[in-house]
């Protein structure tokens, strides 16, 4: 054996589900980020909690500005026409500029509910829902988590690709994330779709689905995800109640 | 937009700078086998990430692609490796890993290839050392050889060199490797390549 054939026979390999699931996801990436893009905007950082004072001040470009502390924290009221206006949680900033565009700056994955109303508040049409799960202890005590119920948005459920481009643009997908929305891109009736297990503790890291933008605004079903018993792997939901196979699936963040 | 099965990657990418939704053929010829080179290079986390960014240079750039070129393999893997070159703590990282444990390889087992992977596990950890301690530049070509599977003429390509230049350069690397690995290393001097 030649040491080419032995570099050969050490290379990693997915397996054949994962691949393809991995390659939907980058083919909708790559058709997303290829699409004709609207006006061109540089990216512009949410502004923190840290320096939103100073930043407020310096450009007195923030007319209203509510900052609320704490995964609890409820979105405030509308800024004044014209003018950005900002939440702040400890766990995301929801932040719209004066153009209209909103950006989401998600540094950990908690209070859905809370972020579903800053986003409607901001004019998007946004349904969050949190991922439920089962944190259970795994080999060498470290957490594992299992969602009770998952879900599985389909082809047949997203907007058409040139409006997931025009609508939505991944800045980045890993903590800490960011997705800029175009409200004003978004077809009367469609939504946005965000679903997280929350609160997961920092060891068992942080899962998502990608954010996808809805044909309707009909929030998808959480799917049960029958409980996988030793030394067998579960079905998919999806395959199990006979749907097509889920084109958008956890990933980890 | 009508899609021709037979047409060439040449001629998908040269009408692509008019209809550009033709490019998609091309990133569903190719994109499972970048994919794979990508995950075996960077691991799980940012295959997925480091393949639509390749994609989307390669859309990106296509107004350069050399049309005499009829698969865009090689100028793929190129784009490939300089997207990958940006995670190299990652692949530092994962190449770590690999010396430690065996990879999570194919799961064939045909009684031939059984016995080679044996022989490769138990080299594994040496040759992930030996791969670390690699030059960058040797190690992509190497690696574009023995996990992406292109011909010499093909990694020069993506490379931007001569096929002379590749054969020179691999043979050196070989060397290196035989060197590193000591004499138990069962190299013979079989043509993988061509």
């Amino acid at each position: 054996m030649s040491d080419i054939t032995a570099l050969r026979e050490l290379r990693p390999a997915p397996p054949p589900a994962e691949l393809e699931a991995m390659r939907m996801a980058a083919r909708e990436r790559f058709m997303a980020g290829a699409a004709p893009k609207r006006a061109p905007r540089r990216w512009r950082r949410p502004v923190l909690a840290g320096g939103l004072t100073t930043a407020a001040v310096a450009a007195g470009a923030v007319a209203a500005l509510v900052l609320t502390t704490g995964p609890g924290a409820t979105p405030g009221r509308q800024a004044a026409a014209g003018h950005s206006r900002t939440v702040v949680t400890t766990a995301w900033t929801v932040s719209e500029d004066a153009d209209g565009t909103v950006s989401i700056y998600l540094h950990e994955y908690a209070n859905p509910a809370g972020l579903q109303r800053a986003l409607q508040a901001d004019g998007v049409n946004a349904i969050v829902r949190p991922i439920p799960y089962l944190l259970e202890t795994g080999f060498n005590n470290k957490p594992v988590v299992r969602p009770t119920c998952n879900y599985y948005v389909t082809s047949n459920d997203r907007a058409p690709l040139a409006v997931q481009g025009a609508v939505l643009t991944i800045g980045r997908r890993a903590l800490p994330a960011l997705f800029v929305i175009h409200p004003d891109a978004m077809p009367p009736g469609s939504a946005l779709f965000l679903a997280f297990m929350a609160n997961l503790p920092h060891s068992a890291g942080n899962i998502a689905l990608k954010p996808v933008v809805l044909g309707n605004d009909a929030a998808p079903a959480c799917v049960p995800v029958p409980a996988k018993r030793p030394g067998q792997s579960a079905p998919t939901p999806a395959a199990k109640a006979g749907n097509p196979a889920p084109s958008s699936l956890p990933k980890a963040a | 937009m009508s899609i021709d099965t037979r047409a060439s990657d040449a001629e998908l990418i040269v009408r692509s700078l008019t209809e550009p939704d033709l490019f998609t053929a091309v990133f569903d010829r190719h994109s499972t086998e970048i994919l794979r080179y990508v995950y075996a290079r960077l691991g799980p986390d940012l295959a997925e990430d480091v393949t639509a960014e390749t994609f989307l240079a390669a859309f990106r750039c296509r107004g350069k692609y050399d049309g005499a070129w009829p698969d865009a393999r090689p100028w793929l893997y190129g784009i490939a490796m300089r997207q990958i070159s940006r995670h190299r703590r990652v692949e530092e990282r994962r190449l770590r890993v690999l010396r430690s444990a065996p990879a999570d390889g194919p799961t064939e087992d045909h009684s031939d290839r059984a016995a080679e992977r044996v022989t490769a596990q138990r080299l594994g950890p040496r040759l992930a050392a030996a791969l670390t301690a690699l030059p960058k530049q040797d190690r992509e070509l190497l690696l574009l050889v023995a996990w992406a599977e292109l011909s010499y003429a093909e990694a020069a390509t993506a490379l931007g060199t001569t096929t002379s230049a590749v054969k020179s350069r691999l043979h050196r690397i070989r060397v290196r490797m035989r060197h590193e690995l000591g004499d138990e290393y069962p190299v013979n001097e079989e043509n993988d390549d061509e």
